[in-house]
């Protein structure tokens, strides 16, 4: 293993170490917080996976995102106890309910038209599958039919920009199923073998935070496979790829449904530790957001944008907590987001690469030297 | 018997209306190098994009051997054993040199084939005579992107000789070199000479005597001579159309 490889893997294993440790200093207040982080910092490694090394800028994540996170509120709202009003022993939300026709049968099969669609929900798992399947689907067919007619560039951030905001009119709209733009709120617990994940307990956080290790591990692993070289020479040369006999649609579809799916579980993980789920998941903005985070991370990096989210999100919390800068936060981070792009084009990640090479000069100029050419590979921009 | 590679029968292809490849027919024998000579706009890369299906043909046909490959895709048509160099040098430029070639010693173009780590022993050892061959052994961990042109053209050559198909298709390989590197590459092309069969699009006249046996002369997108250098020099017609007055070189 090269130098550069064990100090990468390094400091993956500190952060890891990290993330399981931090129950030991933190009221479950800050826990169920940093909780949210990082689900963001998840959702960074998605963005990283398709925009740094895909070089596909997706600006509709968080329609992958949502819909993972509908997926699962569907199924935990019917764990309610807010669904069983009435003494009634089978589930129906509420506000199914309250918007109901009169004389309507108080059903989940049949108290409106769409309501049906909740049926499967029923079952937990089923949520919790939906909320991998159902992005990873749309990715699928989102990915044929674009990288297939050789849209690239800007073109797919255009249609994945006006996809997230069609499928949020359409969340919106079809009320009677969604509780349109409230969302879904006053969400069961999500259980385990019978063990309730209250959001505010220790186990929640490390649900969570096992998750992202996982997720944050496998995603360099399959960067580091072949294939995921393959992918790294198309975003550089697609044509030169295809010359040598790759099908490079196959490629860009592949990791696309990745990465949806990384969004989708992070969806999920979000909803467990929030309690509900809302439009405002496929907000423009949000999605937006997503992209700031790993840029400020560095895009090139899966842990740098993975930090890049989760350094951004506890300084606005702390920013914002701060008597006098209550209304200059904003402000802050987004001096701090113009700093970055101007300055460090490659992110924190590849600042930390930089120092890294610059300590080990003073010790070994030869491990220097090694770590300088290892260095330049992330992204030359 | 001399086995034919690659038989281009009757093609042409019409942009609405601009036919800049007509009728153009002719043979290519196994091992053979064959140079394409002609002026700008004679048609000659864009018979190549006919041949590796960047362009579609409106009319005629295309066998590698035995199999038709007429308006394949381009990786079908990759895979079938047709390998190509770009006019502007195209490689992977954010990965390093050994990276470039790793991802052409791919057997299997497939997503899933490729869900594993490393490359072999066997790839590897490869690799080395190849970046030997290309001159780039010491450059070997650098990042493409830093690579000088002519060591980019050279690391295009590297990605084809990696892939090894079985006919390559060269546009220009010594576009913007200098004597020297231009040198070189005549040497990289003769050492592939036999193991391939060769078509070189080529003005450098002086990489053209280095290298060529057969040459086919494109004029206003069809053939108008073929024949040795000797011949394709003397030929009225050619010196008329192409080359002027002073002959080769």
């Amino acid at each position: 293993m090269s130098l550069q490889r064990r100090i990468d893997w390094g400091i993956y294993a500190v952060f890891i170490v990290l993330l399981m440790v931090a129950p030991l200093v933190m009221d479950p207040f800050w826990l169920n917080r940093v909780a949210k982080y990082l689900v963001y910092g998840m959702l960074g490694i998605a963005v990283a996976l398709s925009w740094g090394y895909a070089g596909v800028l997706n600006l509709g994540q968080g329609l992958f995102f949502g819909a993972g996170a509908y997926m699962v509120a569907m199924s935990l709202k019917l764990a309610s106890p807010t669904s069983l009003q009435q003494g009634s022993d089978r589930p129906v939300p509420d506000f199914m309910l309250w918007n109901a026709e009169p004389g309507a049968p108080t059903e989940l099969c049949c108290i409106n038209k769409g309501s049906f669609l909740w049926l499967p929900f029923q079952n937990q798992w089923f949520g919790v599958a939906m909320a991998l399947i159902m992005p990873m689907a749309i990715a699928g067919i989102i990915g044929t039919i674009v990288f297939r007619k050789r849209i690239a560039g800007v073109f797919v951030s255009i249609i994945t920009l006006a996809l997230v905001l069609l499928v949020r009119l359409v969340v919106i709209d079809a009320q009677p199923v969604t509780n349109g733009f409230n969302g879904l709120t006053d969400l069961g617990w999500f259980k385990i073998a019978g063990f309730e994940f209250d959001p505010y307990v220790v186990p929640t956080y490390y649900l969570v935070a096992v998750s992202l290790s996982i997720v944050l591990v496998g995603a360099r692993l399959l960067v580091e496979t072949r294939a995921g070289i393959i992918l790294q020479a198309v975003r550089d040369d697609e044509n030169r790829a295809r010359y040598l006999g790759f099908d490079v649609p196959n490629y860009q579809t592949f990791f696309l449904v990745v990465s949806a799916a990384i969004a989708g579980f992070a969806g999920m993980l979000y909803v467990i530790v929030s309690e509900f789920a809302s439009p405002t998941f496929m907000d423009l903005s949000f999605s937006i957001t997503m992209v700031v985070w790993a840029a400020v991370g560095g895009r090139a990096s899966i842990l740098g944008a993975c930090i890049g989210a989760i350094l951004i999100n506890t300084i606005s919390a702390t920013v914002s907590e701060t008597e006098g800068f209550a209304e200059a936060w904003k402000a802050i981070i987004g001096l701090i987001f113009v700093l970055v792009v101007l300055y460090l084009p490659r992110g924190l990640g590849g600042l930390a690469h930089d120092l890294v090479a610059r300590v080990a000069a003073r010790f070994s100029p030869a491990a220097a030297r090694e770590l300088r050419a290892a260095n330049t590979s992330q992204l030359a921009e | 018997m001399v086995q034919v590679a690659l038989t281009i029968d009757g093609l042409g292809v019409d942009f609405e209306g601009f036919k800049a490849v007509n009728n153009v027919s002719m043979t290519i024998e196994d091992g053979e190098l064959r140079v394409l000579l002609g002026a700008n706009g004679a048609g000659k890369t864009t018979l190549m994009d006919l041949i590796s299906g960047k362009t579609k043909s409106t009319t005629g046909r295309v066998f590698l051997h035995d199999t038709e490959i007429t308006n394949w895709e381009e990786h079908k048509i990759a895979r079938a054993g047709i390998g190509r160099k770009f006019q502007i040098p195209s490689v992977f430029r954010d990965l390093t040199v050994r990276r470039n070639l790793e991802v052409a010693s791919c057997k299997n173009p497939g997503v899933f084939a490729n869900l594993r780590f490393g490359f072999g022993s066997q790839a590897k050892a490869e690799i080395d005579g190849v970046l030997e061959l290309i001159g780039l052994t010491e450059e070997a961990d650098q990042i493409a992107a830093y690579l000088s042109h002519g060591q980019t053209q050279w690391l295009e050559l590297g990605l084809l000789i990696t892939q090894n198909p079985k006919i390559i298709l060269l546009d220009e390989p010594t576009a913007g070199m200098t004597q020297a590197e231009t040198h070189k590459t005549s040497l990289i092309v003769n050492n592939l000479k036999g193991r391939h069969t060769i078509v070189v699009v080529e003005h450098d006249m002086a990489f053209v005597r280095e290298i060529a046996e057969r040459i086919t002369v494109l004029h206003l997108g069809q053939v108008l001579a073929e024949g040795d250098v000797g011949e394709i020099e003397n030929d009225p017609r050619v010196r008329e159309a192409y080359l002027g007055s002073k002959g080769i070189g």
